[in-house]
This record gives structure tokens, C-alpha cells and sequence, in this order.
């Protein structure tokens, strides 16, 4: 199936697009949702079933805190929006991304023994 | 963290609502953008976004308990012989637990009980009115009180007088101590002399509860006293241990010595006003040197038993006894959780393909170890309940129980938070005692095949071995409590108790003030009493012992050497036959005769008294003071000792006063009648005679031995108290023996058909299961043997002399007892074993 296609997240990476994709301003879950399908060319995709859960648990970590607003179609939306401790992850989570794409990158580049 | 779940439980509702408007959203906004995300299951988001909030977790318990309790209602007999075991373990516990706090952690009815203390003069308990003035313009107590609850009084109904306890308190009783009043009031200073305060008790019995008694007049000793107040139900006196007076009226006894209760200065504790007290004893030596001594020192104690429980030595043996009590109660329990245990290690094995097949598909460890453990906590819970339901019937049928006390006791065992706190405790530690080794077992088994059955013979043969042991310690106390009882059955109490009557006469106090009243009336009694046939000999006496004791500590200064001597002795004053109806022997020197009137002041000591106190000196003749007025005393005759107080006690130092010397300050007369009939039959007889002497004195006539059947008290409570503990303890480790014998022997059933299909005998068969029980009962007894001798060891404390805390025939008859119980609950398993025809065993397999 075309799913092939479609890179699936590597686990921990969703938790660091959404605190990108929220470190402009608040944004509600479906324009995070856009945000992370438009920044990456449209290559990723993230599903409600891993968004929700992942926006939840942040923000029971304390890394986003929410709140109800009204869209821009003037409808009741929750906007998440970063808090000091996102910031924070965002940094230490964007430097152990950048080791393991650099290793990644490495292994790829070189050919086995 | 439990905040934090307890927020989250509160917003789950709301959280539902938002994750729900926000997929809809969600959806809206796809729609729009016509977004070819395919949409997601929704209750799975749900799930997902729930678990985080720890939801499943409280859903999982809730799961959990429907589900042991439909397994439980599959098994009647496991849930029966479960409840029944804890219910009666805990229940056994609670009751004791409520007792302990009875008699430790209340305090007595006046208001804030921790800055009230009772002041003694010396060693005294009661104090000279004169002092108590001078303890309260002392300036050094915020106020002083005073109270004598050794009083009774004559209550007349109108149509026959009855005796009543009195206690005589002074005017300022109620407005120092705060002392609670449920009808009406306490008096004051301003008060008549004329009033009475009732107990609930007396109020209930004696005047019908008569709700319009406040105002109303009672006859009392003749005079008419009004009703002022009456006190609460669960009223507990300053003296304590249940002790509860009828009537509290305000002092009626000119010079009436008194106990002395001091609030103290705010701020001011026990410890700096006892740091105080020296130097007032000398302030007050030296303006007063009639009524003070330099070496009987004031001292103060606590009122509050708690507090009492870290300073005097008495209440810290009782506490000890409550100690033992609670320790052996526990170990009921543990006998109980045992048995539990045993059942439910039974159970797992026969659960254990359900075990299986749930760990094959997935559940993980901890949340099997959580239903495991639910279905324990059940049926605990639901055998404290029971428990409590059983200690609250228990408790019940002791405050109904009247002891056999010359003074009224009236306990108040109350349900309150401590008690069912406890219950509650114990509910959770039965849960986890009794179900976590099998929970855990069974989890392990379930994951390594191999180990099987190794593991669940070898648990089960701790399990027996640790029953055993603990009903071992159980049992030596009983028998050593019921050894106890049958020696102070058997001993004799210094005088005869089979042919002599006691009779108990209360004088009306102001018909008779002092001596000089009394006296006549004494001889009066004692002419009718040597008249009535079959009387050989009548005597009179101050005290009775056993009934009550007066105590003295002074200091003895001895004629010619000088020499001084600190004493403590039991006293009393008695008439010229005293000695010879009481059948007290006469070691030296002569008895008590008429001359000895006053004139030159003579005594009679016991064996005691010179041992302890005369030094190796040649005690006939020997002449000491040891009163204020430091007239000389002269010892005439030596007698053996009597007991005193508890048969159990040790030999006490005693002294007797010729009852024509001294002035008798309390009406209330002993008499001793000895009788070459049964004394049962002279009982009326003298009942009239003393009745002819003087008829409106109050009158107690019984046979000595049931007047002092007060002396038996100690080991009768100990032995009743301890031997029901053991026998509940015995039956619970037959139920429990019973079950996991029953059980190891059926396991081994196939075994035993293939050793009997091969021709083994059936003594054969029989030696192989005796013996593996036996290694187990021994091991359990060697066990059991060695902790009974650490922990029986602070009961020597209880018992009587010469019976020592380790006394082998106790030890040997629980052993026995033991053995038997034992040997009764494998005879059964083993019989059905024996009688298993082998094929039919194979074919089973």
C-alpha cells in the first residue's frame, strides 16, 4: 500500500513537531495537525489517534498548557500553547534529534564492512 | 499525588466532554479544508487520552471486586470457614482492643484532664482536711479539691434502708474540676450541706429515672438531702478503673481525710510543679510541724491514665497486662490469617490453568497480583465486619458482668473512631497476611512449570509449621493463667475462710462520731452474736482483708536506740477474740485483752513487720512512735501474716491496733463470726442480731468466703480472660490443621494408590504421612517452644509466688493439648487417604 510512502514517526520525534509547531503562538489540534503536514512538504502526516493523546499527555506534563478559544470560522476550539518547560524539552529534545539524524546520516553514508 | 488523582477523577467528566468537542472540531475543519486524513477510531483516542489520566486503574479495582465476588459466590465453604476465622480473629482483637482502651487511654470526667493532678502527703493516698487548706493557700496550684470515695450512705426509699457508695467531695468539687453534669448542676460554694449529685445508675435503679428528681428531696443517713444534678452515663471517677460511686454528696464526715486533686497554674506541667513541691513541704513543715514530716514529702502525679502510664508503677502493670492481652490476641489473628492463608493457597492451585491462560494472553504480573489480592481484601473486610459485630456482643456481656467487688465497677466500653480504626487496621492486615504469600505463590508457579509442586509442598509445611508454633504461644499462657488460678484456689489466705461469717455494719455518722459511741455499739453486737447457738466466737475489726486495706508509710523511730526506720504496713484495729475467730496463729507474746484501752498504747505485728523492720531486735517489748504525736508504741504479740489484697501478693508487713485504743474516724464496722455449724445457716441469724444492736445501720452479712471473693479476682479475670483466648485459639488452628492436612493428603492421593497397588501396607502408607507431619509438628514446637519462653516471661509479673513464667507442667500440658488437636485433625485426611482403592485412583488421572 502507498503507506509505504509515508515515513511513520519515530517515537519521541511527534512530542518535539508539536512543541515546534506551537513555539510561534497557541494553536488548536487541527492546525498543529496542518502545521507539522505543511512545514514537512507534506510528507508527514499526523493522525488523531497519536496526536490527541500526545497533546494530553504534554500538557499533563506541564509542557503545554491549554485553553478554550474561537477559531478563526468563529468556532469553540482548545488552544495549546508552549509553556517554560516545552521550551526547555524542545531544546534538549532538538539536540538528541540532531545526534541521532547525524548518526543516522553516518551509518547510511558508509558502506558496511 | 493523591490530590493530583482525586483532581483527575473529578474532571473526568469534563475531560470526556472537551476530548469530544475537540474531535468534532477536528473533524469540521478536515471537512472544510476537504483534508483527506482518514478519521480515526474515536473511542480508541479516548482510551489512549484516558489511560494517561490514570482512569483504567480505579476502573481495573472496580472491575477486580465484582469479579471476586462473583468467584467467591462460587465457593461457599471457602467464604464461610474464611469469614469464620477472621471474623472471630478480629473480633477477638477489637474486643480486647476496646477493653485496653477502657481502662489506658480514658480519662477521667472533669474538663481538660491533663492539668489536673492528685496530690499525696508521703506514701498516703488521703490527706488531713487541714492540709488540703493549706495546699490551696499555698498559691502554688490554681486550685485544690478534695474527695473521699470510701464513703457510704444509709438510702432509705421509704419503705427499707439500703447502703449506697457515697462519695464526699468538697464544696468546691464541681467548679475546680469541671466535673460534667448531665441533669441539672453540680453545687457550689453557696449550696446547702443538704444536696446530692446521683449517678445514671443510681437515677436508673433505685429512683426509676425519675425524669422530675432535679429539686426533689432524698432520704439519706436519715436527713433529707435535695437532688441537685445527675451525672452522665459514661461518667468515669478521678480514682479510675471503673470505679463508680451511686451518690457524690459534699463532705458529711467531720474531718473526713481526703484525697486532694490540684488543677494546676496554666503552663505549669507535672514535672515543674513535682520540682516545687519539696520546698513547700518544708514551708509547711515549719509553720505547721503537728501536721507535716520532714520525709512525707508532697508529691504530685497525673490524673490522665496516659500520663500516669509513664510515671506510676501500677498502672504500668496493668498496662503491661493490656500489653500481654493485645499480643496474644494478635497472635489469635495470626493463627486466623494462617488458616486463610492455607485456604487460599488451596484455591490458587485449582485456579491455577485460569492463572495460566491470563498470563499467556497478556494480563501482566502486577494486575493479577491485584485481583489476587482483592479477593483477600474482601473477604477481610467482610470478616472485620464481623469481628466487630462479635466484639461488640462480647463487649456488651462484660459491662453486664458484675464483679464480685465490695465496691461498684461499672465499665463503659464505647464504639468510638479508635475502635473502629482498629478494626479497620486489622481488616487490611489480614488482607495482605493472609493473601499476598499465596497471591505470590500461585503468580510464580503459574510462570515455571517445573517448580510446581516443590514450591507449594514446601510453603504449605511452613504454613502448618507456623501454626503450630504460634498456637503454642498462645496455649502456654492459657495454661500458665489457668495454672495460676488453680494455685490461688488453693492457697490459703492467713485465716480461716470455711467456718466464719462476715458481716459488714454502716452507722449512721453522726449518730456515732467517734469512738466514744462506737465502742458501745461494738460490744452490744459482739454479746448478741457469742449468744446465738453454734456461734464459738465473734470479734470486731476496722478492715477486712481483702474487702479493704488501709495503708501506712512513716517512719518508725525505735524507744531507747533511736534508731530510725522507713515502714510500710497494712493496718488495722481490732477486738480482744480477733485473733482466735480469724484462727490467725499466735507466734509469740499474748493477744489483744480488754485492758488494752488506751492506757499505754500496744500493738500486734506480723512475721513481716519484724523481719522487714525490727532489724534482728527482740521484737516483745520493743517500743516505737510512728504517728505525729510521737507517743510510744509497744509491740505485745507476733502473729503470722495474712494476705492482704490479692491472694497472689507477696507477705506484707502488718499491724494491729487494739480497737479500745484507737478513735475510730469512720463508722463502718467488720465483724467476724465463727460458727461449729455450717456458717451458711447463721447468716440470718446474724443479720438479726446485728439488726436488734442498732437498726438503722446499713448491713452486709455473707459467708467469709464469699465476702472475699474479691481475692480471686486477678487470676479469675486473667484465667478467664487468657483461657478463653486459648481455646478460641485452639479451635482455629484445628480448622486451620485440619484444612491444609486435609488438602496435602489429597494432594498425594495418586501417590498413595501407586504405593498400595504395588502392596504397601496400610500402616505403611499411614508411617510415611505420619511422619512427614510429625517433622513438621516438632519443627513447629521447637519454634513455638523457645518464643513462649522470651514472651511468657513478663507474666511472672502476674503470677502467683512460686509459680515461675516457664512452669514446666504448663508448658507440657499445652504441648499435650497440642499434640492431641493435632493428631485428631490428621486422623481424618489420613483415613480417607487409607481408603482409596488404588485403581480408581489411576483411572482418575
Amino acid at each position: 500500500m502507498a503507506k509505504s510512502s509515508v515515513p511513520t514517526l519515530l517515537q519521541g520525534t511527534l512530542d518535539l513537531l508539536i512543541l515546534h509547531s506551537v513555539s510561534r503562538g497557541p494553536l488548536h489540534g487541527y492546525a498543529i495537525a496542518q502545521t507539522i503536514h505543511l512545514l514537512s512538504d507534506q510528507v508527514l502526516k499526523v493522525e488523531e489517534g497519536s496526536l490527541y493523546p500526545a497533546l494530553y499527555r504534554l500538557e499533563l506534563d506541564g509542557c503545554l498548557s491549554a485553553a478554550w478559544g474561537v477559531s478563526e470560522n468563529n468556532r469553540k476550539a482548545k488552544y495549546y500553547e508552549i509553556t517554560k518547560r516545552g521550551r526547555k524539552l524542545i531544546a534538549e529534545q532538538q539536540e538528541t534529534w540532531e545526534r541521532l539524524s547525524t548518526a543516522v546520516d553516518l551509518v547510511l553514508a558508509r558502506e558496511p564492512r | 499525588m493523591i490530590y493530583r488523582t482525586l483532581l483527575k477523577m473529578w474532571r473526568r467528566r469534563r475531560l470526556a466532554r472537551d476530548l469530544e468537542t475537540e474531535l468534532a472540531f477536528h473533524k469540521e475543519m478536515a471537512a472544510a479544508a476537504n483534508n483527506p486524513i482518514p478519521f480515526g477510531n474515536a473511542a480508541v483516542i479516548k482510551e489512549h487520552a484516558f489511560d494517561l489520566w490514570r482512569f483504567n486503574a480505579a476502573e481495573n479495582l472496580w472491575r477486580d471486586m465484582v469479579y471476586s465476588l462473583r468467584t467467591l459466590r462460587q465457593s461457599p465453604g471457602f467464604v464461610l470457614t474464611a469469614l469464620l476465622s477472621l471474623g472471630l480473629g478480629i473480633g477477638v482483637n477489637t474486643a480486647m482492643f476496646s477493653l485496653a482502651v477502657e481502662f489506658l487511654l480514658s480519662d477521667p470526667s472533669v474538663r481538660d484532664a491533663k492539668t489536673v493532678v492528685y496530690v499525696r502527703q508521703g506514701g498516703n493516698s488521703h490527706v488531713l482536711p487541714a492540709t488540703l487548706d493549706d495546699l490551696r493557700r499555698s498559691g502554688l496550684f490554681a486550685d485544690v479539691a478534695g474527695e473521699n470515695d470510701e464513703g457510704f450512705i444509709n438510702f432509705d426509699n421509704g419503705l427499707a434502708t439500703q447502703r449506697a457508695f457515697a462519695t464526699q467531695a468538697t464544696k468546691n468539687f464541681f467548679s475546680v474540676l469541671d466535673v460534667p453534669v448531665r441533669l441539672g448542676r453540680g453545687w457550689t460554694e453557696n449550696d446547702p450541706d443538704e444536696v446530692a449529685v446521683l449517678s445514671a445508675h443510681f437515677w436508673r435503679t433505685r429512683l426509676a429515672g425519675d425524669p422530675a428528681i432535679l429539686g426533689k428531696a432524698i432520704r439519706l443517713d436519715g436527713r433529707a438531702y435535695t437532688v441537685l444534678g445527675v451525672l452522665p452515663e459514661n461518667y468515669r471517677s478521678l480514682v479510675g478503673y471503673g470505679f463508680s460511686p451511686d451518690i457524690l454528696v459534699p463532705t458529711y464526715i467531720e474531718g473526713s481525710i481526703l484525697r486532694a486533686y490540684a488543677r494546676l497554674k496554666p503552663g505549669m506541667t507535672v514535672g515543674q510543679l513535682n520540682a516545687g513541691l519539696p520546698a513547700l513541704t518544708q514551708r509547711l513543715l515549719g509553720d505547721f510541724p503537728d501536721r507535716y514530716e520532714a520525709n512525707q514529702r508532697l508529691n504530685a502525679a497525673p490524673v490522665s491514665v496516659m500520663q500516669q502510664l509513664t510515671t506510676e508503677r501500677d498502672a504500668m502493670t496493668i498496662g503491661l497486662f493490656f500489653v500481654i492481652l493485645l499480643v496474644v490476641a494478635g497472635l489469635i489473628l495470626l493463627v486466623a490469617c494462617t488458616n486463610v492463608a492455607g485456604l487460599l493457597l488451596a484455591r490458587a492451585s485449582v485456579r491455577r490453568q485460569e492463572i495460566a491462560t491470563r498470563l499467556a494472553l497478556g494480563a501482566s504480573r502486577m494486575r493479577l497480583l491485584q485481583q489476587l489480592l482483592m479477593e483477600s481484601l474482601l473477604v477481610s473486610l467482610a470478616g472485620a465486619a464481623l469481628g466487630f459485630v462479635l466484639a461488640l456482643g462480647a463487649a456488651k456481656a462484660m459491662a453486664a458482668v458484675s464483679l464480685p467487688l465490695p465496691f461498684p465497677v461499672r465499665l463503659h466500653l464505647e464504639t468510638n473512631w479508635r475502635i473502629v480504626s482498629y478494626a479497620a487496621l486489622l481488616a487490611v492486615f489480614s488482607a495482605l497476611s493472609s493473601g499476598l504469600m499465596p497471591a505470590l505463590v500461585s503468580l510464580k508457579e503459574s510462570l515455571s512449570k517445573g517448580m510446581r509442586r516443590e514450591r507449594k509442598l514446601r510453603m504449605r509445611r511452613v504454613l502448618v509449621a507456623a501454626q503450630i508454633a504460634v498456637s503454642f504461644v498462645v496455649l502456654t499462657t492459657a495454661a500458665l493463667f489457668l495454672q495460676n488460678l488453680l494455685r490461688t484456689n488453693s492457697m490459703s489466705a492467713g485465716f480461716d475462710v470455711n467456718h466464719t461469717i462476715h458481716a459488714e455494719a454502716f452507722l449512721p455518722p453522726h449518730a456515732y462520731p467517734d469512738g466514744k459511741t462506737i465502742n458501745p455499739y461494738i460490744d452490744r453486737a459482739l454479746d448478741g452474736l457469742r449468744a446465738i447457738p453454734g456461734i464459738e466466737a465473734a470479734a470486731a475489726s476496722a478492715t477486712n482483708p481483702f474487702n479493704d486495706a488501709r495503708r501506712y508509710g512513716v517512719t518508725l523511730a525505735f524507744d531507747g536506740t533511736g534508731a530510725k526506720q522507713k515502714a510500710q504496713f497494712n493496718w488495722n484495729a481490732v477486738t480482744p477474740g480477733f485473733f482466735h475467730a480469724m484462727q490467725i496463729p499466735l507466734l509469740r507474746g499474748r493477744a489483744f485483752v480488754a485492758r488494752d484501752n488506751g492506757g499505754s498504747k500496744v500493738v500486734i505485728v506480723n512475721d513481716e513487720f519484724v523481719r522487714r523492720y525490727l532489724g534482728g531486735r527482740e521484737p516483745l517489748g520493743a517500743a516505737f512512735s510512728w504517728t505525729t504525736d510521737k507517743t510510744p508504741y509497744r509491740i505485745v504479740g507476733v502473729v503470722k501474716g495474712t494476705k492482704c489484697m490479692t491472694m497472689g501478693e507477696d507477705a506484707r508487713p502488718q499491724l494491729y491496733e487494739p480497737m479500745g485504743q484507737v478513735n475510730l474516724d469512720r463508722p463502718r464496722i467488720q465483724f467476724v463470726a465463727r460458727s461449729v455449724t455450717p456458717p451458711a445457716a447463721q447468716l440470718k441469724a446474724v443479720q438479726e442480731t446485728l439488726r436488734r444492736a442498732e437498726p438503722v445501720a446499713g448491713l452486709e452479712v455473707q459467708t467469709m468466703f464469699s465476702a472475699i471473693g474479691f481475692a480471686f479476682l486477678p487470676s479469675q479475670v486473667g484465667a478467664i480472660l487468657m483461657g478463653s483466648m486459648g481455646a478460641l485459639g485452639l479451635l482455629l488452628v484445628v480448622m486451620g490443621l485440619y484444612g491444609l492436612l486435609a488438602y496435602s493428603v489429597a494432594r498425594r492421593k495418586r501417590e498413595i494408590g501407586i504405593r498400595m497397588a504395588i502392596g504397601a501396607s496400610s500402616w505403611h502408607v499411614s508411617a510415611i504421612v505420619v511422619k512427614e507431619f510429625g517433622r513438621m509438628m516438632l519443627a513447629g514446637l521447637a519454634i513455638g517452644l523457645a518464643i513462649s519462653l522470651l514472651v511468657t516471661r513478663p507474666l511472672s509479673l502476674f503470677l502467683v509466688p512460686g509459680l515461675s513464667s516457664s512452669d514446666p507442667a504448663s508448658f507440657v500440658a499445652a504441648m499435650l493439648v497440642l499434640g492431641l488437636t493435632a493428631a485428631l485433625a490428621l486422623a481424618g485426611p489420613l483415613r480417607r487417604a487409607l481408603k482409596v482403592a488404588p485403581m480408581e485412583c489411576l483411572r482418575c488421572e
